[in-house]
C-alpha cells in the first residue's frame, strides 16, 4: 500500500462548510457587521448534514456557512463601505473626545454611505422574481411605519415605511387588486393578486405596540433596510405599469376639492402631501388621462386544445370577477371616529365606493355627516343619538365580509346593537367532506343567487343542500348505500321465506314507466364504476378501500360537529327563550 | 572704431563740462554731491579726458603722442589676429570704465543729472541748541544706536547700479514658435475651425456631477428617488475583458443562492380561529391546540422534576448513620483476611510456565489440522450444491431485501420532505416556536372597537424568520462585568441611618 496517507478534514463535507467566526475573520468584519451583510445579500447559514466531520470532529454548536457563499461575499462592494463606517465613527468620536466641533461637522457632512440598487438588482433578476417575494417586505413595512418614533429605530426610516405603504395601497386601489381581508387577533391580513401574484401581508393594529424585549432590532432593521429599497422599486414599476405618476401625485380635480379645505388645520405644509396621500380618499394622477385610458375590451381568441365551453367558462369567471371589483361601486361611505379609518378607507376604496369622515378625525374628508346622499354609515356603538332615514348604520365587519364574500350581504345582520355573525377566515378552503360552519354555507347560498326567505327555513334549506352536497360529492358512497339497501331486502325475503310465511304475491296492473334520460346516463355510469370497482385487482382494492373509509370518516366527522353545532344553537335558543 | 570714439567725444565734453564750476560762487559754498569720495573720479576724469585726442597733453610719455614719437610699426592689417594685438583700446576701456565708475557712485552719468541732484545749499552749522539738546540724550542712552556696526557697512550694498534683471524669469523658450502657434490657432478660430483637441475634450463624457450627492444621500432617507431597476440594461459597454481583469466586473450571483431555505411561506396566516369574532368550533379548535401545547410543556416539566427529586431509597436511614459513625472503630479481620489468599493463589498460577509440548502432540496437531480443513472444504462444497434446491427460497429473500431498502428510501425521502418546513439547527441554540396567540372565550371582544390585540406582530415576524432559516435563533447578549463592584455607604447616607 503506498501513497502519502490521507489527511482528515481536508476533503469532503469538511471543506465545504466554514464556520461564521472563520467567515467573519476571512472579510475582516465585526460580528454585527457581518451579520448586516449575509442578510443583505441574502446569505444565510446552512445546517451541514454530518455536522461531526464538518466540524473537525468536535460536537460543539456552531453555525456554518457555504464557503462559496462567503467567497462570493469577498467581492462585494458593501464590504469597504462598512469598513469605511468604521473608521467614521472612530474619527468621529475622536472628535467628540477632543471637543473639536468643526471637524465633528466635516465628518458628519462626509459620512459614507451606500446603496443597495445593485443588489436588488443581483437578487432579482427580474421584476417577477421580485414580486414573489413582496410579501415579507410589506409586513416589514407595514409593521416599521406603525412603529412610535421613540429611538427604538431612526425617525427617517419610519417615515420610508410609512410613505412606501401609502404607495403600496395606493397603488392597490387604483388597481382594484385586493382579494381577501381576515381581521385577526394580531393584525388585519390583506391579499391581493398582483399580475398573477398572491401577496399576503399582514398589518398590526395601530397603537398597539409593546416592545419585546427578546427581538433583535438590529436585524429586523437591517431587513427593513433591504426591504424599503425593494419596496421602492417595486412600487415604481407597479404605478408605470398602471400609467400612473410616481412619486404619486393627487389628482388635480381631487387636489383642487382638498384644497378647499383650510390646509392650516391639520399637519405643516411639508408633511400635508403625504397625509392627504395616505387618506386614501382621492385617486392618483396618471400620465395619461382616464378617458384615454379606458381601453377597449380585448378580443378572446381560444388557446388551442382549448373547447369554447372551456373558454366560456372563463369569459365568464372574468365578469364575474369585474363585477366583484367594482363591488362598492354608487355606494357612499361615511366612517364614525370609532372604526379603524385607514383599513376601511383602505377597502371601500378598493372596491369602488366613496367614503369620507369627519373633519377633526383626519385629513382628506370629502363630504360631511350631513350629506344625503349617503348610503352607508359606519357605526361601532350600542346606538347613535340623531339618525338619518335615508341611510343604514351598520357595524365595521359588514364591510369585511363583504369583501370576503364578494357580494353585498343583506344589512340587517350587521345593524346597531346586534350580535354579528362570526367573522370568518378567508383563508381556509375547505375540501369536500370537511366541516362547513353553516354562516359560510349561507354566505355561499347567496353568492349562488338563492334568497333567505327567513332565517329558520333557511337554516333547513342549508342542510338540505348540505346533504345534496355530500351526495353528489360521492356517488360511490351512494351506489354502496343502494347495495346495502338491496342486501337487506333480499335478507328479509329470505327470513320470511325460512319462517314458512307465504310471499305476499299480488298481480297489479302496470304502469308505464317513464324513462328518464339523465336518470338513465347517471345510472350507467354508477354500474360501469361499480363493475369497475369489481374489476380492480387486490392490491388495487385494498387502496380503494382505505380511501373511501378515509372520506367517509370526514364526511362522519363533519357530520358530527354539524350535530354538535346544532345542539349548542338550539341550548343558545331555549336559553334565550327562558331569559324572555 | 572712429564712428565709436567720436561718440564718446560728444559726451565727454559734457562730463568735462560739469567738473568746470569748482570756482565759488557768491558766498555760498557749491560742493558734489557725494562729499566723501568726490575727489577720485574728478581726478581719473581729468585723466580721461587728457587721453582725449582733442585735447592737449601736457606729459608726452603716453598715449597716442607717444605712438606718434615712436616709428609706427607695419603690420599687416588684413588680420584679425594684428587687430587685436595692435590697435590701442586703453581710451576706451578707460572711458567706460569712468562711465561705470559714475554709475556705481552715483547712479548715472553726472552730465545727465539735474542740478537739483548735484547741488545744495550750504546754510552753515547747525544751531547750538540742537547741538546742546542732543548730548543730553547722548548721556541717557549709552553706546548709541545711530552708529551702525562695521561689520554691516562692509556688507552694505555701495553700488548705485541696480541689480541685473534675471533674464531667464522674462525669457521663454519657443517663444517665436509659440507665437507662431496662437497666431495660427487664431486665424483657425476666426474660420471656425476647431482644433482637435478641443474637440476631443467636448466629446469627453461629461463627469456626472449627481454621483456624488447621491452617494452621500443615506439610504433611509425618506423623499429618496426610484427608478426602473428592472426595465435598463447594464450601462457599461466597456469591453468585457477589460472589466474582468481590471477587477470592475461584477461577480456573477451563483442560482444557487436563490433558493429558499425554507418552503415555509412568510405570511402565515393565523387560524380560523384567531379571528376577532371567531366561529365557535374554529375557535374551539384553536383553543384545543393552545392547550395542546401546554400541556406538552407541562409534561416536559414534570419530567424534570422528576428526575430532579431525591429518591427515598436514597436517603440516610438511622441504621446507615449509625454505620457511618462507627466506621473505623470495630475491626473487621475475617473479611480481610479472605481475599489475601485468593489473590496469592493467582499470582502463582500466572508464574508458572507453559510445558513444552513433545514430538508426537505436534504431529497430532498438525494432523487435526489438516483433517479441519478437509472437511471444512467438504463441507462448503456440499452447501453450494445444495443451494440449487433452494434456489426459489434465495429468490424470495432477495426479492424481500430489495422491498426493504425501497421501502427505506421511500421513508427516508418523506422524512426529508418533512424536513424542509422544519427549522434547522443553525447554531447553539434550538428555534424555540413563539407562544400561540388564542384569546379565551371571555376575552373575546364584541366588536371591533373593544378588541384587545394580542401578541406582538414585530415578534412574530421575527420567529418567522428563525423558522424559516433565514436566521440563527440567538440570545440576548448578556452583559458580564469584568471588574467587581464595591458598594460603600456614602456618608451622608450613612449619617440618617
Amino acid at each position: 500500500m503506498g501513497g502519502l496517507q490521507k489527511k482528515k478534514y481536508e476533503r469532503g463535507s469538511a471543506t465545504n462548510y466554514i464556520t461564521r467566526n472563520k467567515a467573519r475573520k476571512k472579510l475582516q468584519l465585526s460580528l454585527p457587521d457581518f451579520r448586516r451583510l449575509c442578510i443583505l445579500k441574502g446569505i444565510y447559514p446552512h445546517e451541514p448534514k454530518h455536522k461531526k466531520k464538518v466540524n473537525k470532529g468536535s460536537t460543539a454548536p456552531r453555525t456554518f456557512y457555504l464557503l462559496k457563499d462567503i467567497r462570493f461575499l469577498l467581492h462585494e462592494p458593501i464590504v469597504g463601505k462598512f469598513r469605511e463606517y468604521k473608521v467614521f465613527v472612530r474619527k468621529l468620536k475622536k472628535a467628540y473626545g477632543k471637543t473639536e466641533w468643526s471637524s465633528v461637522e466635516r465628518l458628519k457632512e462626509n459620512k459614507p454611505t451606500y446603496k443597495l440598487d445593485h443588489i436588488i438588482k443581483e437578487r432579482y433578476p427580474s421584476f417577477i422574481d421580485a414580486l414573489r417575494d413582496i410579501d415579507d417586505a410589506l409586513c416589514m413595512c407595514f409593521l416599521f411605519s406603525t412603529f412610535a418614533r421613540t429611538g427604538k429605530c431612526h425617525v427617517q426610516t419610519i417615515q420610508l415605511c410609512r410613505r412606501l405603504t401609502v404607495e403600496w395601497m395606493n397603488y392597490v386601489i387604483a388597481s382594484r387588486a385586493l382579494k381577501k381581508v381576515f381581521i385577526s387577533i394580531k393584525g388585519i391580513y390583506y391579499q391581493a393578486e398582483v399580475m398573477g401574484q398572491l401577496i399576503t401581508w399582514l398589518v398590526p393594529y395601530q397603537f398597539s405596540h409593546d416592545h419585546p424585549t427578546d427581538v433583535d432590532y438590529r436585524v429586523m432593521a437591517t431587513f427593513t433596510e433591504f426591504y424599503t429599497t425593494l419596496l421602492g422599486f417595486i412600487n415604481f414599476r407597479l404605478y408605470h405599469s398602471l400609467n400612473l405618476l410616481y412619486p404619486p401625485k393627487l389628482d388635480v380635480k381631487a387636489e383642487s376639492e382638498l384644497k378647499e379645505e383650510n390646509d392650516d388645520d391639520y399637519a405643516m405644509n411639508s408633511e400635508s402631501y403625504l397625509e392627504k396621500l395616505s387618506a386614501l380618499s382621492a385617486s392618483l394622477a396618471r400620465v395619461v388621462s382616464t378617458a384615454e385610458e379606458e381601453e377597449a375590451e380585448l378580443d378572446q381568441f381560444p388557446v388551442e386544445g382549448e373547447d369554447m365551453a372551456n373558454m366560456e367558462a372563463r369569459e365568464k369567471e372574468q365578469k364575474q370577477e369585474e363585477a366583484q371589483k367594482k363591488l362598492f361601486e354608487g355606494l357612499k361611505f361615511f366612517l364614525n371616529r370609532e372604526v379603524p379609518r385607514e383599513s376601511l378607507a383602505f377597502l371601500i376604496r378598493c372596491f369602488g365606493g366613496e367614503v369620507s369622515w369627519d373633519k377633526s378625525v383626519c385629513i382628506g374628508s370629502t363630504y360631511e355627516v350631513t350629506d344625503e346622499t349617503i348610503t352607508h354609515q359606519i357605526v361601532d356603538r350600542p346606538n347613535i343619538g340623531k339618525q338619518y332615514i335615508n341611510r343604514y348604520y351598520i357595524q365595521p365587519q359588514w364591510v369585511y365580509d363583504c369583501v370576503n364574500a364578494k357580494i353585498i350581504l343583506p344589512v340587517e345582520d350587521y345593524f346597531l346593537g346586534v350580535t354579528l355573525p362570526p367573522h370568518l377566515s378567508p383563508f381556509v378552503e375547505e375540501k369536500d367532506g370537511d366541516y362547513v360552519p353553516p354562516e359560510k354555507l349561507k354566505i355561499m347560498a347567496l353568492q349562488r343567487g338563492e334568497k333567505p326567505a327567513h332565517e329558520q327555513e333557511d337554516e333547513e334549506e342549508e342542510e338540505d343542500e348540505e346533504d345534496e352536497e355530500e351526495e353528489e360529492d360521492d356517488n360511490e358512497e351512494e351506489g354502496d348505500d343502494d347495495e346495502e339497501a338491496e342486501e337487506k331486502n333480499l335478507k328479509k325475503m329470505e327470513e320470511q321465506r325460512s319462517q314458512g310465511k307465504s310471499l305476499p304475491v299480488k298481480v297489479t296492473a302496470g304502469k308505464v314507466k317513464v324513462e328518464n334520460p339523465a336518470r338513465l346516463e347517471q345510472e350507467e355510469k354508477a354500474e360501469e364504476k361499480r363493475l369497475a370497482i369489481m374489476m380492480m385487482k387486490k392490491k388495487e382494492k385494498y387502496l380503494y378501500d382505505k380511501i373511501m373509509f378515509g372520506k367517509k370518516r370526514k364526511v362522519r366527522e363533519a357530520n358530527k360537529l354539524a350535530a354538535k353545532r346544532k345542539a349548542h344553537d338550539d341550548a343558545e335558543k331555549s336559553k334565550k327563550k327562558a331569559r324572555k | 572704431m572712429t564712428n565709436m570714439i567720436t561718440l564718446t567725444c560728444n559726451v565727454l565734453p559734457a562730463g568735462g563740462a560739469s567738473n568746470v564750476p569748482q570756482a565759488h560762487k557768491k558766498k555760498k559754498r557749491v560742493s558734489f554731491l557725494p562729499q566723501s569720495s568726490n575727489m577720485a573720479p574728478s581726478r581719473r576724469t581729468k585723466r580721461v579726458v587728457a587721453s582725449q585726442p582733442g585735447f592737449l597733453n601736457l606729459k608726452p610719455s603716453s598715449g597716442a603722442a607717444g605712438l606718434a614719437g615712436v616709428r609706427r610699426k607695419r603690420v599687416n592689417k588684413n588680420k584679425k589676429k594684428n587687430w587685436n594685438k595692435h590697435s590701442d583700446i586703453n581710451d576706451v576701456t578707460e572711458f567706460l570704465e569712468d562711465v561705470r565708475h559714475q554709475e556705481r557712485t552715483i547712479g548715472g552719468l553726472l552730465s545727465e543729472k539735474s542740478d537739483d541732484h548735484l547741488f545744495f545749499l550750504d546754510v552753515g552749522q547747525p544751531k547750538k541748541a540742537e547741538q546742546k539738546a542732543e548730548p543730553v540724550d547722548g548721556k541717557k542712552r549709552k553706546g548709541k544706536a545711530v552708529r551702525p556696526l562695521r561689520i554691516d557697512l562692509i556688507l552694505q550694498h555701495d553700488s548705485l547700479v541696480p541689480p541685473p534683471k534675471d533674464v531667464l524669469a522674462y525669457q521663454q523658450p519657443n517663444a517665436k514658435k509659440l507665437r507662431r502657434i496662437a497666431q495660427k490657432a487664431e486665424q483657425l478660430a476666426a474660420k471656425g475651425v476647431v482644433p482637435r483637441r478641443q474637440k476631443q475634450l467636448l466629446n469627453r463624457r461629461p463627469a456626472d456631477r449627481t454621483v456624488k450627492k447621491a452617494v452621500t444621500e443615506a439610504n433611509n432617507n425618506p423623499d429618496r428617488e426610484y427608478y426602473d431597476i428592472w426595465g435598463q440594461e447594464s450601462k457599461d459597454t466597456a469591453d468585457p475583458w477589460y472589466l474582468q481583469q481590471t477587477g470592475k466586473k461584477r461577480v456573477k450571483r451563483p442560482e444557487k443562492l436563490n433558493e429558499k431555505p425554507s418552503v415555509l411561506p412568510a405570511v402565515e396566516v393565523i387560524a380560523p380561529g384567531g379571528s376577532y369574532n371567531p366561529d365557535f368550533f374554529s375557535h374551539q379548535a384553536l383553543l384545543q391546540e393552545a392547550h395542546e401545547v401546554e400541556v406538552k410543556k407541562q409534561k416536559e416539566e414534570d419530567k424534570i422534576e422528576r428526575q430532579l427529586a431525591v429518591n427515598k431509597e436514597h436517603l440516610a436511614t438511622e441504621e446507615t448513620i449509625l454505620r457511618e459513625q462507627v466506621e473505623g472503630l470495630v475491626e473487621e479481620e475475617n473479611e480481610e483476611e479472605a481475599p489475601n489468599e485468593e489473590e496469592e493463589g493467582v499470582a502463582v498460577g500466572a508464574i508458572t510456565v507453559a510445558e513444552k509440548k513433545t514430538e508426537r502432540q505436534r504431529k497430532k496437531e498438525r494432523a487435526y489440522k489438516v483433517k479441519e480443513q478437509l472437511r471444512q472444504a467438504n463441507r462448503y462444497q456440499n452447501d453450494k450444491r445444495q443451494q440449487l434446491f433452494q434456489l426459489r427460497s434465495i429468490k424470495t429473500s432477495i426479492k424481500q431485501e430489495e422491498q426493504e431498502t425501497k421501502d427505506k428510501q421511500k421513508q427516508r425521502k418523506a422524512k426529508q420532505e418533512a424536513q424542509k418546513a422544519q427549522p434547522r439547527r443553525l447554531g447553539k441554540l434550538k428555534f424555540k416556536a413563539q407562544d400561540m396567540e388564542v384569546q379565551l372565550s371571555d376575552e373575546l371582544a364584541g366588536s371591533l372597537r373593544q378588541l384587545k390585540p394580542e401578541g406582538s406582530v414585530l415578534k412574530d415576524r421575527f420567529k418567522s424568520l428563525q423558522k424559516r432559516n433565514l436566521i440563527e435563533p440567538r440570545e440576548r447578549a448578556k452583559f458580564k462585568r469584568r471588574l467587581k463592584q464595591k458598594y460603600v455607604e456614602k456618608r451622608a447616607f450613612r449619617e440618617i441611618t
